[in-house]
């Protein structure tokens, strides 16, 4: 080597050191590399090893290494088969408890699937000091259990507890607010609590989330489901927001979703953009709503139904929370009035860098132009259902904000197409890192243009000669440099090809697509072109990551009438061409048959999935019999499966076929066997 | 044979009251095919499911195929699990396959079945000079070679990528739960079926029976349902859905449900 080079070689840097230097890796293989360099690496890499998310199957539990006591954060949740109960499988349940406390003696946040209370009764004294939880259940809960007996074993033992997320447990909203309030100085001390309901359409009524706020005065993160529908008992309103505000005054992380937000449907294109009911939420109570929330930084009003006339409270918002950063409205109208030319409304809350608009019926282009001009910051821009705004406002939008834009949502907008989307993207094109647009290839008539500042847009147009919003059929190379996450919503029956011609050909670094297909294909006819195109995404050098999401295509499994047709070949017409793209990585969710609760791999997915040669990880958002799964083995580089039901109400093992607790182990056996060669 | 028959076939008993039934599955499904049925029933009866050898949910290594060549080791799986059980008497409801595995037992115990409820029922698949059974040769071979152009490709390495859909419409609704199995099991059993004739024992049976038919069944003619009632030996009824498919107790369980309860009962 050359002079000048030092002397110092690895091993010669203070242990010290070095264990900062480990503790900074996070990449799980990287770590599992290092620990296999030396004796001393492995010690100091398992000392230095924070977070561990155990995959083995669940008998094998009494295997647990005990090197990785130094582990505060820890996933319990997806130890095979996926939501079983965690310790039932052993004869010594309390034993296998204890040996799960010693090869883990400092978590500090744990994950864990709850099948049934005596998990929670077992595991909850093992970790007194225990500071984040999150439990999951996408089973039911036993009808017959008493309100809160689960949440009571938790707070009784872990009374150090400041998160709690039960956002993917299912549990009734009646079963927390009497356990809170039995344990008043565990829940004086609860700063988080994420009690969104993923699981059902439901939500928490008023009263009990006045009620569980009442006893946590010093919540600063409140996530919650309810309903704002004021023909139902317990709607939020006015009163309730007030009250609410008044008893957690530190809150800097509020999201209220209404309950119906969560379901998948397609609103229809043409309607006004207005819900037949108005929320019982008015603009002067929500901003003494905001003044009494001073330390607000991200605010969700997730409300499904109209909020008129919401720009003096958004002005309020922004001199009353000053700290505010993220933002983000669902059926709010008339956030920005643009009666004169100074901003009003939205356009006032200039901290802003995260901005989600969502149903918006009167967002136009001047008030895109307005929100682009008082919020400078803006990072992160969804807008979805907003039936007023055209190519040409979110080109300007994105044409003022290019120095600070990298992530935008276009959904469901009927004036924005797929093409003209990404063309409202070209200010941004080299900057923007994560996008989602809608599979739409219907021109759209873009005639019926805003009459915003007329002059401007002249000048710019001007400037820009070779952009023309809906007539640019040049095929200029338009690469998107950064985008690494590109995600697309498609209906049912659509085909995905259209997409390198509509502008988005070159993307080299794009790493991760997620895809939702949706609708109803019972009564569609057999699709004639042979696949979606999945093929044509291999013109995208990097990518890795696929998350194919089916689950709102609803059809028919076994039970297609006579001439119908059903599941299987609609599986072959999503999933064909998937072995031409290199993924590493695949999350799947099989399309539904709602009547059967049955969300199934079928012959076609089984043998096209094994066809993807570079494939290490798959994970099915469903069912799948044995030997379907058995296919998959041919996977020369597969290492990690999991058939994950993780949608309400996830099959029990008696009433689905499909993966009993004997065919997963059998597979995984196969899985794991020696005579696989993996090669990495 | 070495394993435990009510584990291997995931055995099961559900439900409260004083009598017996079995519900037994057919082709390319297995026990979950009830599922809609069985909260209609659990109240009343001890309801036994299990899984045909053949079903996608049982070991696959369990399949011995010098075995499984007619419909008699069936029966034989049927009557060790009842006896396993201590079953003296039970009423049996058989779809497809099942109800010509039934019809089998009841001749070898007729003491044991109080009942046979046949869904879909045929006791052959293939025309005959007086007979129709609904498939000619022709439509058959064209199932059999979808099938062994699956099989081919299984047993060299390649996930079979041919499905149902390049089967005739005719045989489209039968053939639907077949690639449910694994291929080489599937072929076989399918063989093993459209190679049987029951006709010359349905005189056999003595037990009260009652056959269920859809309006419009692709794999059963209309004719069968009228053959089988007046060929069983014992008391026999016939009921029409007002459905149609091969799989009643999957599209229309509530109208399975009510024809059923009125066949238990008597």
């Amino acid at each position: 080597m050359a002079g000048t080079s030092s002397n110092v070689h690895f091993h010669d840097i203070p242990d010290v050191v070095l264990a900062t230097v480990f503790s900074l890796v996070t990449d799980t293989r990287t770590r599992n590399a290092m620990s296999l360099v030396c004796p001393k690496w492995h010690l100091l890499e398992r000392s230095t090893r924070k977070s561990l998310t155990l995959r083995g199957n669940v008998r094998d539990l009494f295997l647990i290494p005990t090197c990785f006591r130094a582990v505060t954060d820890l996933d319990l949740s997806l130890v095979s088969p996926w939501g079983h109960p965690l310790l039932d499988s052993s004869p010594n349940p309390l034993l296998l408890a204890q040996l799960l406390r010693h090869a883990f003696p400092s978590v500090v946040s744990l994950i864990v699937y709850i099948r049934n209370p005596s998990t929670l009764h077992l595991l909850a004294p093992l970790w007194p000091g225990l500071r984040n939880i999150k439990l999951i259940r996408w089973h039911q809960r036993f009808p017959t259990l008493p309100l809160g007996t689960e949440f009571i074993a938790l707070f009784e033992h872990c009374r150090m507890l400041s998160s709690l997320d039960i956002s993917q447990f299912h549990c009734w909203t009646e079963d927390l607010p009497p356990a809170i309030e039995a344990y008043p100085t565990f829940a004086a001390s609860l700063s988080q609590l994420n009690i969104l309901k993923h699981s059902s359409a439901e939500g928490f009524k008023s009263h009990e989330l006045l009620a569980i706020t009442a006893s946590c005065p010093n919540l600063r993160e409140l996530l919650a489901t309810c309903m704002f529908d004021h023909r139902f008992v317990g709607f939020v309103g006015d009163q309730t927001l007030l009250a609410l505000a008044s008893n957690c005054p530190c809150l800097s992380l509020l999201h209220l979703v209404d309950a119906t937000s969560l379901s998948n449907f397609v609103r229809d294109p043409d309607d006004e953009g207005y819900t037949s009911e108005d929320a019982s939420i008015t603009h002067a109570i929500l901003g003494d709503v905001f003044a009494r929330l001073p330390l607000l930084e991200v605010l969700v009003l997730d409300v499904c139904h109209n909020v008129r006339d919401a720009w003096p409270a958004l002005e309020l918002l922004n001199s009353r929370c000053p700290r505010l950063k993220s933002l983000k409205l669902g059926q709010f109208h008339g956030i920005f009035r643009g009666i004169d030319s100074r901003p009003d409304g939205i356009a006032l809350c200039e901290g802003l860098e995260s901005l989600s608009i969502k149903n918006s019926a009167d967002l136009t282009d001047t008030s895109l132009e307005a929100i682009s001009l008082g919020c400078p910051r803006l990072s992160k821009f969804e807008v979805l259902g907003c039936k007023k705004i055209t190519a040409q406002g979110v080109w300007k939008f994105t044409h003022v904000l290019r120095k600070t834009l990298v992530d935008v949502k276009i959904s469901f907008c009927k004036n924005l197409n797929a093409v003209s989307s990404l063309q409202a993207m070209e200010p941004i094109r080299d900057r923007i890192e994560r996008l989602h647009i809608d599979c739409v290839w219907d021109s759209v008539d873009n005639s019926a243009n805003q009459t915003g500042s007329s002059t401007e847009e002249t000048t710019l147009k001007k400037k820009n000669k070779s952009h023309d919003v809906g007539n640019d059929n040049s095929f200029s190379s338009r690469t998107w440099s950064k985008l690494h996450h590109l995600s697309l919503w498609i209906a049912v029956g659509e085909l995905l090809t259209p997409l390198s011609m509509a502008g988005l050909d070159d993307c080299p670094s794009l790493e991760e697509i997620e895809i939702k297909i949706e609708g109803d294909c019972r009564d569609q006819r057999r699709p004639c072109i042979a696949s979606l195109g999945l093929r044509y995404l291999a013109g995208y050098p990097s990518l890795s990551r696929m998350l194919l999401d089916c689950s709102g295509v609803i059809g028919y499994a076994l039970t297609a009438p006579p001439g119908y047709t059903d599941l299987s070949l609609w599986e072959r017409f999503f999933l064909n061409g998937i072995e031409n793209l290199n993924l590493n990585e695949l999350n799947y969710w099989p399309a539904q048959d709602m009547d059967m609760n049955q969300r199934s791999l079928f012959l076609p997915a089984a043998a096209l999935l094994a066809q993807c040669g570079s494939l290490r990880k798959l994970f099915i958002h469903g069912t799948a019999n044995e030997h379907f799964m058995m296919f998959l083995l041919r996977i020369p580089t597969l290492r990690d499966v999991q058939l994950r039901e993780d949608y309400y109400s996830a099959p029990e093992n008696d009433t689905s076929t499909e993966m009993r607790v004997e065919s997963c182990r059998r597979f995984e056996d196969a899985l794991n066997s020696i005579n696989r060669h993996i090669p990495d | 044979m070495g394993y435990n028959l009510l584990e291997a076939l995931n055995v099961r008993v559900v439900g409260s009251g004083d009598r017996y039934l079995v519900l037994a599955h057919g082709f390319g499904t297995d026990q979950s095919v009830w599922q809609r049925i069985l909260p209609l029933f659990t109240p009343s009866f001890r309801i036994i499911l299990y899984d045909l050898v053949c079903a996608g949910s049982v070991n696959p290594d369990h399949f011995d195929f010098t075995r499984y060549t007619t419909l008699d080791p069936y029966v034989d799986d049927l009557l060790n699990i009842l006896q396993a059980l201590g079953v003296e008497r039970c009423a049996y409801v058989g779809h497809s396959v099942s109800a010509m595995i039934g019809i089998l037992a009841s001749i070898r115990r007729p003491q044991l079945f109080s009942k046979l409820i046949l869904i879909g029922a045929s006791p052959r698949f293939l025309n005959d000079e007086d007979y129709h059974g609904g498939f000619e040769e022709g439509e058959i071979e064209k199932v059999f070679s979808a099938m062994e152009a699956n099989y081919e490709a299984w047993v060299n390495g390649f996930a079979p990528l041919a499905v149902g859909a390049d089967v005739p419409t005719a045989v489209r609704e039968f053939s639907r739960t077949l690639f449910n199995m694994r291929p080489d099991i599937s072929l076989f059993v399918s063989r093993t079926v459209f190679n049987s004739d029951l006709r010359g024992v349905l005189g056999l049976v003595r037990v009260p029976c009652c056959v269920i038919q859809t309006a419009r069944d692709v794999s059963v003619p209309a004719s069968v349902a009228e053959y089988l009632r007046t060929h069983l030996g014992g008391r026999t009824t016939v009921e029409i859905l007002r459905t149609e498919g091969h799989l009643p107790h999957l599209t229309a369980p509530a109208l399975l449900a009510q024809v059923l309860r009125r066949a238990l009962a008597r």
